[in-house]
């Protein structure tokens, strides 16, 4: 096995020529752009500089239908151009890997930050209900390793599924090993073998049928027990136990690296499946008084948690794009005090 | 003994008749298309349709091929996508005026700049249709329509320029014009690049009828009077139909 340096974007395009990926379409935007940059140099890969994010998902939508391994990546502004196609390739089961490699918003925000504010746009940004795979690395070696089990999971449970990393994880460079690890391959037929007809209306059988409740009460179900089989071959979370503590930080990508200088003092867990949320959490919070999520947003995953979990949680939220310890020590005392 | 009608293997006869209002220029442009591919003699499979929505837009579920329902305006850049992806298909795209020149306009620019080789055919009944009938980017000066109650003020979009400005085969019809049409759609078809086929159309229920026309039928004979066929030039006039390669 090769060890190599690489930046995180660089894995991300590497990891998906390994894992499969003939099709790469894509508009420049901080700091998602590297990926773009190290796929046209691939001669394996057909790779398409579109007009905008909402032409991107679209070309890979037809690519994929077509029987080709599709991926775009953009940052936030992009991901929010994508979303009605997020919904529609849902509808219509279309494999594809969405990276979204975030920056500090809303708007234009602060386009070279880090930031972890579209985490609920990637559950929640379409209309209607659908139910995505998500996930959320915090290292180099691991948007490598999930790179590929975004595309499998992809595969799997045909539908758009969403790598998310940040400014910072995107940037930073580590030394990594190239493993090869499994692939899942294709099981959709490719366009011209047969006579289906994909659409986003509510369908039966790939025909439209818009008037009937329980057709549309019958997809949506499948569409939900259909993720929720293929994401629990995804359980992945790390979990830090501290006896010691009656504290459990919840903290993930960019700024659950800082948290590990935390682990003497507080117990400490990181999804890394942010959707749909790994259940195991729910078993892991009743050992501690206290769950702390921190997050660089208002609180965007602390909301989902204390739904799930039907217990008051506590929020340190990290804004603009600035990771200090002294800050995230200071917020913590006072919720250690506050007790 | 009546004619076999053979063109009819292209459409999935289950699903007809299809749901257009009786006198819609849809159904005609579906028979256009479907006798433009039996003459090429397209394999069903291996030729794909796309469609974005619309009236218009329901086109491509009534093929008996592999179809693409499209969001609205992205039936271009999915098309695209299917035919770079796999260069053997032949891929065909069948949508609105407003699907194709308003909100995918921007596709439409960069499709024929990249002259991706599929053909695209509008159907332009100059409003939209399926939400009502709001004036569209082809509306003409001075026509009413639901958003347009004292007559549109708007240039109706250049498409003949945009596709020739790219080099690209660009065509104009109109559903009265049948044979001109087909022979539009068969030329289109065998065109290597982008090729785009703009065919006039009637929709009765929600813009004729509300610019005083008393059926579909006086629609087709308006294009009858209106549009004459140029064989010869490398500009038509805005009255004039033909083909531009
Ligand atoms: C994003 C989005 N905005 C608006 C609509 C509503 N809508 C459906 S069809 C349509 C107009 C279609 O016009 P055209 O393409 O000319 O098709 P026609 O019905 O005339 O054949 C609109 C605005 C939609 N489906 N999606
Ligand atoms: S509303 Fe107009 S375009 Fe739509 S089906 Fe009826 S006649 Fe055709
Ligand atoms: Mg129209």
């Amino acid at each position: 096995m090769t060890k190599r340096l690489l930046q995180g974007n660089q894995a991300i395009a590497l990891a998906a020529v390994k894992a499969g990926l003939n099709f790469f379409a894509g508009y420049p935007i901080t700091p998602a752009s590297e990926i773009l940059h190290e796929l046209v140099n691939q001669e394996t890969i057909k790779v398409l500089q579109m007009e905008d994010e909402i032409a991107s998902i679209n070309a890979i939508l037809g690519a994929s239908l077509a029987g080709a391994k599709s991926m775009t990546a953009t940052s936030g502004p992009g991901f929010s151009l994508m979303q009605e196609s997020i919904g529609h390739a849902h509808m219509m089961e279309v494999p594809l890997v969405i990276v979204n490699v975030q920056r500090v918003g809303p708007s234009t925000g602060m386009p070279t930050f880090p930031a972890q504010g579209d985490i609920l746009q990637c559950k929640y940004g379409s209309h209607g209900d659908y139910f995505p795979i998500v996930f959320y690395p915090n290292s180099v070696a691991e948007l490598y390793e999930f790179t590929f089990n975004a595309f499998n999971a992809a595969e799997e449970s045909l539908s758009p599924v969403i790598l998310l990393s940040d400014g910072y994880v995107g940037h930073l460079y580590e030394t990594i090993e190239e493993v090869d690890y499994p692939i899942s391959e294709r099981t959709l037929a490719p366009l011209g073998t047969s006579n289906r007809h994909f659409t986003g209306l509510t369908h039966e059988d790939s025909m439209p049928v818009t008037s009937d409740p329980e057709v549309h009460r019958k997809l949506i179900k499948h569409l939900e027990a259909k993720q929720k089989k293929v994401s629990r071959k995804y359980n992945n979370y790390e979990y830090i136990e501290n006896k010691s503590s009656d504290i459990l930080l919840i903290t993930y990508g960019a700024l659950s690296r800082a948290a590990y200088d935390l682990k003497e003092d507080f117990a400490i867990y990181r999804p890394v499946r942010m959707f749909p949320i790994v259940e195991k959490i729910k078993e892991i919070a009743k050992k501690y008084k206290e769950i702390v999520v921190m997050e660089m947003n208002a609180g965007q995953y602390a909301n989902e948690v204390e739904r799930l979990l039907h217990r008051e949680v506590k929020l340190i939220s990290i804004m603009g794009g600035k990771i200090d310890l002294n800050e995230i020590w200071t917020k913590l005392r006072r919720i250690k005090k506050g007790k | 003994m009546t004619k076999e009608l053979t063109y009819l293997k292209y459409l999935k006869q289950d699903r007809l008749p299809h749901q257009w209002c009786p006198g819609c220029g849809n159904g005609i442009v579906l028979k256009l298309a479907c006798l433009a591919m039996e003459k090429l003699n397209f394999p069903k499979k291996g030729t794909v349709m796309v469609s974005g929505i619309g009236c218009s837009g329901r086109s491509a579920g009534f093929f008996d091929l592999d179809s693409v329902h499209t969001a609205h305006g992205r039936a271009l850049p999915v098309a695209e996508g299917i035919k770079l992806a796999n260069e053997e298909l032949n891929v065909m795209v069948i949508s609105g005026d407003g699907d194709l020149f308003g909100i995918g306009g921007n596709h439409l620019l960069h499709a024929s700049r990249r002259n991706t080789d599929i053909t695209v055919i509008c159907i332009s009944n100059a409003i939209y249709g399926m939400t009502g009938g709001q004036c569209s980017p082809t509306t003409e000066i001075s026509s009413k329509t639901l958003t347009t109650p004292r007559g549109n003020v708007d240039t109706p979009v250049n498409v003949q320029a945009l596709i020739t400005g790219h080099n690209c085969f660009y065509a104009r019809s109109t559903t009265f014009h049948f044979n001109h049409a087909m022979k539009c759609i068969f030329e289109a078809l065998q065109h290597k690049g982008f090729s785009f086929v703009e065919i006039k159309s009637q929709c009765i229920t929600n813009d004729g009828r509300r610019r005083g026309f008393k059926n579909s039928y006086e629609m087709l004979m308006s294009y009858k009077e209106n549009y004459k066929i140029n064989n010869n030039t490398n500009a038509l006039e805005h009255n004039e139909i033909g083909i531009i390669k």
